[in-house]
């Protein structure tokens, strides 16, 4: 009853003039940035902390969050448009999206998708108002010991999950620990691994590491392709954005499944709204009895997969402020911004701060109704965007970065510090090692730490209390499965391939 | 394909890791309060680290027994990619070392303006409209915003 009081109250939050329109300018950002290439979600959100420190955190919130799902929205419309998934997660949109507009039918890919993804957003956002409050007396049991093995699964997770070798993953990951553990030591105040750089002794920015990794560094990565010549083939928008009562029917069902998995994917740690859109994908050709025409421009292969990454943006709301953990990219980008706020996300804050919290939830109810009309009566600005010359858009895309790190304490010394994550993120990207993982460990690092110590406090040295507990047992039985789950999903695979040609 | 690449990996992870292991040494203890000290994580990561090493050395192992005869992979890094990029890398530091001196609107239009003529080629007029609005606009902005930006030599 409480709850449900609290819930309600969120909504007078959300509806207050200022919050709308925080929620609108995250919504119309993400869109933007969604359809943009060179900038995702997580370097954006990275970029605004600094201009969000006066900012009253419900707000600056609610904005990142809506920047969170809106690139979702904007993701499909580059690969619909321009076969180039805007965002990672819209890499199975652009399979049938592209050929949907290639016959001609753009309008009803792009009407689909963001039908799908406003649906699918919507259930989620429902699940998350369900699923928060059980969750947060789950997580007031959880120790120093329960919190490092959660992290530890979280970061196993999203290693065995993100990119194609689990060893780069990990590499990744611990890469991502070692920058963290740079600067004074919070317990015995002794300064490390610091070279006798003074800027290092706060440790490496977060800001610094997301912006050069996913800003900086996909710049060079663009300049590479446009100094090899490629340009993109643009297909121009005609006719109306809506579909035909057919290919309504059809996605009806895509959508609902679409959601569901990638809600529950999006709550798991690491997997993510790319994992989630590509099984939503291999689900729907599965259940078609026209699998032949997945790929030709089946409407099923947007609805599923574009419902499923919205779906997740939702899930993955779930686990950050519920137990303070987040499960990829850029929701560690927002628990780093929480940090950053001086709000400590978890059970506790729902028990403190309610209005920061549902009001955080129950706007981005009413995001999704703005997404919804920014994305289908309003596409056609956007879609302007796509003819901006990369030529201008990248140098800018440096030039906004350069204000981003040097917001954080004016110090010119931190910019070099981001060149240097923009070269590390390029020849990370050439060479196949995921990026995500590092962000993860980074902002999670020193509180992994912290709780590693306590509990080996707690328990005078004996790392067996890591194993002392249900969760923290069920929680280390998780993390292992987690390793070896690529290994069983290979053989899966393998499996679908042989079924797959028989 | 790319298991040269993944060879300087492994390569540059164990070093990585050696330096990392000789910097915790380095690290002063004093053992009051805290049973751990600050060097007991570390030294746990820097083993996990090694692990990732071996576990990548595994991959490259079971690759190189699956493409045995294929011949070369193709090269990760373009030479011609590489030299433009190193040179925009000079040219970011150079922006960043007279941001302050030159102050932001000032030194970003400078910096801007080569980067989009060689981008963008040929368009002069948009390319220079570009960031001069840029320039100005994003300086107003955040100024605007209480973002501190470095004013320069620009008397306003």
């Amino acid at each position: 009853m409480e709850t449900l009081t609290h819930i309600l109250n969120g909504f007078n939050v959300a509806l207050q003039p200022i919050n709308l329109w925080y929620t609108f300018l995250g919504c119309f950002l993400g869109t933007v940035i969604g359809v943009l290439p060179g900038i995702g979600p997580s370097a954006t959100i990275a970029l605004l902390i600094p201009v969000t420190y006066g900012m009253n955190p419900t707000s600056a919130l609610i904005m990142m969050a809506g920047i969170f799902y809106g690139a979702r929205y904007g993701g499909s419309t580059t690969a619909i448009l321009i076969n180039t998934p805007g965002e990672a997660s819209s890499v199975m949109t652009a399979i049938d999206g592209y050929q949907m507009a290639k016959n001609g039918r753009a309008g009803a890919a792009l009407a689909i998708s963001a039908i799908g993804s406003f649906i699918a957003g919507t259930i989620g956002i429902v699940g998350l108002t369900l699923f928060a409050v059980p969750l947060t007396s789950m997580a007031l049991k959880f120790g120093p010991a329960e919190y490092f093995t959660l992290m530890f699964f979280a970061m196993t997770a999203v290693s065995s999950l993100a990119g194609k070798s689990p060893a780069k993953a990990m590499i990744s990951t611990i890469l991502g620990l070692m920058i963290a553990t740079i600067g004074i030591d919070l317990q015995s105040g002794q300064p490390r691994y610091t070279m006798g750089v003074p800027e290092l002794q706060d440790g490496v920015g977060f800001v610094i590491a997301v912006v050069g990794l996913f800003a900086i560094g996909e710049v060079f990565a663009s300049m590479e392709d446009m100094t090899k010549g490629m340009r993109p083939e643009i297909i121009k928008l005609k006719g109306r954005i809506w579909l035909t009562r057919e290919e309504w029917n059809r996605s009806v069902k895509p959508i609902l499944r679409g959601s569901v998995i990638g809600f529950v994917i999006g709550v798991l740690p690491g997997a993510g709204g790319t994992i989630a859109s590509i099984m939503s994908y291999v689900w729907e050709k599965r259940m078609s009895k026209h699998p032949e025409q997945f790929g030709q421009g089946a409407v099923e292969g947007v609805a599923g997969p574009e419902s499923a990454n919205n779906a997740d943006t939702a899930g993955a709301m779930v686990p950050l402020l519920t137990l303070g953990i987040p499960g990829g990219g850029a929701t560690a980008v927002m628990l780093g911004a929480f940090i950053m706020y001086g709000i400590q996300p978890g059970p506790l804050l729902f028990q403190n701060r309610p209005d920061l919290v549902w009001g955080l939830v129950d706007s981005m109810y009413i995001g999704n109704i703005m997404l919804l009309i920014l994305n289908i009566p309003l596409i056609g600005i956007f879609v302007r965007l796509l003819y901006i010359p990369g030529g201008i858009l990248m140098p800018l895309i440096l030039a906004i970065s350069t204000i981003g790190i040097y917001a954080i304490n004016g110090n010119p010394v931190e910019l070099y510090f981001g060149l240097v994550f923009g070269v590390a993120g390029y020849v990370f990207r050439k060479v196949d090692i995921p990026l995500a993982p590092m962000i993860l460990s980074l902002v999670l690092g020193g509180i992994m730490e912290q709780s590693f110590r306590q509990a080996m406090t707690i328990s005078g040295g004996n790392p067996k209390i890591f194993v002392g507990s249900t969760i923290c047992v069920t929680l280390v039985a998780l993390s292992v499965l987690s390793i070896f789950l690529p290994f069983i999903l290979k053989r899966i695979e393998a499996m679908g391939a042989r079924v797959g040609t028989r | 394909m790319a298991s040269m690449a993944d060879r300087v990996i492994l390569v540059c992870t164990i070093i990585v890791a050696a330096i990392y292991f000789y910097a915790t040494t380095l690290i002063p203890t004093l053992e009051i309060g805290d049973p751990l000290g600050p060097k007991a994580f570390p030294r746990l990561i820097g083993i996990v680290l090694l692990i990732g090493a071996a576990m990548l050395a595994l991959e490259i192992w079971r690759e190189r027994a699956k493409a045995a005869g294929k011949g070369a992979g193709v090269a990760t890094f373009d030479p011609a990619v590489v030299k433009v990029l190193a040179v925009v890398v000079i040219w970011i530091g150079l922006y960043f070392a007279t941001l302050e001196r030159l102050g932001f609107v000032l030194a970003t239009f400078a910096f801007l303006l080569p980067m989009m003529a060689w981008f963008n080629r040929g368009k002069w007029l948009v390319n220079a409209l570009s960031a001069a609005a840029f320039s100005a606009m994003t300086y107003w902005l955040f100024v605007a915003l209480e973002v501190r930006l470095p004013r320069g030599v620009l008397p306003f």
